[in-house]
């Protein structure tokens, strides 16, 4: 194989700063997950009418993801394209972390967290029936054989390396439809039930996750100083730009299906509710319409920066759409009887972000930051930069990045002087 | 075996919750402040909903109790993964909070909104399941577990009152009945065995029009009433 991997030294004043912040966010999540666990879920902003608050939105997010980035980096593989592989590992590692992070996030939004190794007694104390148990074998068996395709990575397993990632590309894919299905199975929910679902989810993992795998690929060459291939980007944005309207797509025939039947209140709720702004403004508006008027404007598409402007906004866009599903799509309330249902029974589900729950993903965010750029100090993740060194070395600007808000991207940013050892020569057998 | 069903008289109903507030004493649900009602953080096993239809001068008021329907195809058995919901032989649908890992997945899947989930540390610790094992910190007031926070709960049909029944030889229906049914003044709530035709049940919909809650989700729920 061509591209060497190097580890990241992690002994500079940034990255130590980065570990210790990261540290303490972590420290945070977990004494609100404390708090919370104390006092039950009322410290969260969910309630009988929206069960399912900010955990969940964050858990299917990051197992979209988790999930994308592994499909990416098997179809990057079997494409032959040596520049394109320089990113598997840290793509696959990053997998493995946010499921891992995902699977926090269920936990921790059990009311009862002490029996989750209930959900992984398959057929012996498991309801099968339940999409919540199948997804459980999705979700272990998806992290074990990502992890078992990381190690034939790391050590420079070819053709093994090729049959796992093909495994892990059907369980990557198994397993977002599988998160689709536990909403898309819900025949209560109207604005949920939808054999699109699973599709609609891995269109949107794939767009979101191809997305960050940009933004985190433009952070960390820049930072370290590496060439960046701009048709690389380009190219990358080429494809994101498909998976977007692929998404618009699926997402345009699910919202139609649903307004044509009789029963389409919860849709029309949906749509023009009191939440629908998020829908409009966030979702197509900055999600969708402006990234593909980017991506189509034919001299942005070739730029760096309109593509990375694109990708976040995408990002920040199918954060939305996660939240959009889960919370206002629990909200309308269900007809028990026709006609008007007066008083609290009858009135939309409101939903009020809590503190607690916030701090809780922010540090559980953190958390999986810290454990990866502790990855990147003790795996071979990065490329080694040993190939062109003909770019003069300017200041790493962090602020370049534009609306980055992903906390491994900003640990990546302070460490800038890293990698310009020679490749490691265990990498060289 | 039995099949237990429930048939409620629209016509009798005057909406005056006391089925409601009986539930709440017969199976020690927690209490909530109007705040925690208004957030819809307080738990009820059972409500009575009121349905408006029209405008003003030609409006009609239904007046819906709505306990736990005991669908016989059950969307909160379905989905829940950790067979804390189950349903009985008689059909009563009985959730076993010892099993109940708090996932919310009923709670979604639910058709008419009877799950509750414990969002707090409930006072009402005491509640009514001989069937579960006790607990070793609760000897005193054996033979009930504790309840905690971050588990689903909801009616049970008072099955507790229909298994003593059974036992002692009682007749379920006349002589025992659930709590809401007890305490309803108006006599609008009848509890039997819908298999049996000689109960009062079975003689209700029997001769007069009935219909179920939404009969479009499929679920055959086992609580029929009696349209005005």
């Amino acid at each position: 194989m061509a591209s060497n991997f190097i580890p990241l030294e992690g002994k500079s004043k940034g990255y130590r700063i980065a570990m210790i912040i990261l540290a303490f966010l972590a420290l945070s999540g977990f004494v609100s997950f404390i708090i919370s666990y104390l006092e039950g879920h009322q410290m969260f902003g969910s309630n009988n009418a929206i069960p399912w608050g900010l955990p969940i939105v964050m858990a299917i997010y990051l197992i979209g993801l988790s999930a994308g980035l592994h499909i990416l980096a098997f179809l990057i593989y079997i494409m032959h394209q040596e520049r394109y592989r320089e990113v598997i590992r840290a793509a696959v590692f990053m997998a493995i972390v946010l499921i891992f992070g995902a699977m926090i996030f269920i936990a921790l939004d059990l009311g009862r967290p002490e029996k989750f190794w209930r959900l992984f007694m398959l057929f012996f104390m498991n309801n099968m029936a339940s999409m919540f148990a199948i997804n459980a074998i999705f979700y272990s068996c998806y992290f074990v054989s990502a992890v078992i395709y990381l190690i034939s990575l790391l050590n420079n397993m070819k053709r093994f390396s090729m049959i796992m990632g093909m495994i892990a590309f059907g369980w990557a894919m198994l397993t977002h439809g599988g998160t689709g299905a536990i909403f898309g199975f819900i025949s209560t929910r109207e604005p949920w039930f939808s054999p699109l679902s699973p599709f609609e989810f891995i269109f949107a993992a794939l767009t979101s996750s191809l997305a960050l795998l940009i933004l985190v690929l433009v952070l960390i060459y820049k930072v370290t100083g590496r060439e960046l291939a701009q048709e690389l980007i380009a190219s990358l944005g080429g494809l994101v730009k498909g998976l977007l309207l692929g998404m618009l797509l699926l997402m345009a025939i699910g919202e139609l299906t649903h307004i044509y039947s009789p029963a389409r209140d919860a849709a029309i709720y949906m749509l023009t509710g009191h939440l629908s702004w998020l829908f409009w403004a966030l979702l197509i508006g900055t999600g969708v319409i402006i990234p593909l008027v980017i991506l189509f404007h034919p001299s942005m598409k070739r730029s760096v920066r309109g593509v990375v402007i694109a990708s976040a906004l995408i990002v920040v866009g199918i954060f939305v759409k996660r939240y959009y599903l889960v919370i206002p799509g629990a909200a309308y309330p269900l007809h028990y009887y026709p006609g008007k249902i007066e008083g609290v029974w009858g009135e939309v589900g409101s939903f009020s972000f809590a503190p607690i729950e916030i701090i809780l993903s922010i540090g559980i965010v953190g958390f999986l930051a810290l454990i990866y750029i502790m990855g990147l100090k003790y795996l071979e993740l990065l490329p080694a930069k040993d190939k062109i060194e003909k770019v003069d070395k300017k200041p790493p600007a962090p602020t370049a990045s534009e609306g980055i808000k992903e906390p491994r991207a900003k640990a990546d940013a302070i460490t800038p002087d890293k990698a310009q050892r020679k490749p490691d020569e265990r990498n060289q057998k | 075996m039995a099949r237990w069903g429930m048939v409620i008289d629209l016509d009798k109903c005057t909406g005056c919750q006391s089925c409601s507030v009986a539930c709440k004493a017969e199976n020690n649900v927690p209490y909530g402040s109007p705040d925690e009602h208004k957030k819809r953080t307080a738990p009820f096993w059972h409500k009575v909903i009121a349905v408006s239809r029209g405008q003003y001068p030609t409006l009609g008021i239904d007046l819906i109790p709505m306990p736990c329907m005991h669908c016989d195809d059950a969307p909160c058995v379905t989905v829940c993964p950790a067979r804390a919901t189950y349903r009985r032989e008689d059909g009563i649908v009985i959730q076993n909070f010892r099993r109940c890992i708090g996932c919310k997945y009923c709670i979604v899947a639910c058709p008419y909104g009877v799950r509750s989930f414990n969002y707090k540390e409930p006072e009402e610790k005491e509640y009514h399941r001989p069937d579960l094992p006790p607990e070793r910190a609760d000897r005193g007031i054996w033979p009930f577990p504790t309840r905690v926070h971050g588990v689903v709960e909801k009616c049970t049909f008072c099955f507790h009152r229909i298994d003593q029944a059974t036992r002692e030889g009682k007749k379920v229906g006349v002589e025992v009945v659930p709590a809401c049914a007890e305490a309803c003044p108006a006599r609008a709530i009848s509890f039997g065995d819908l298999d049996d035709p000689d109960s009062a049940v079975a003689h209700l919909l029997a001769t007069r029009q009935w219909l179920r809650l939404r009969e479009n989700m499929g679920t055959s729920p086992k609580v029929f009433y009696l349209p005005r």
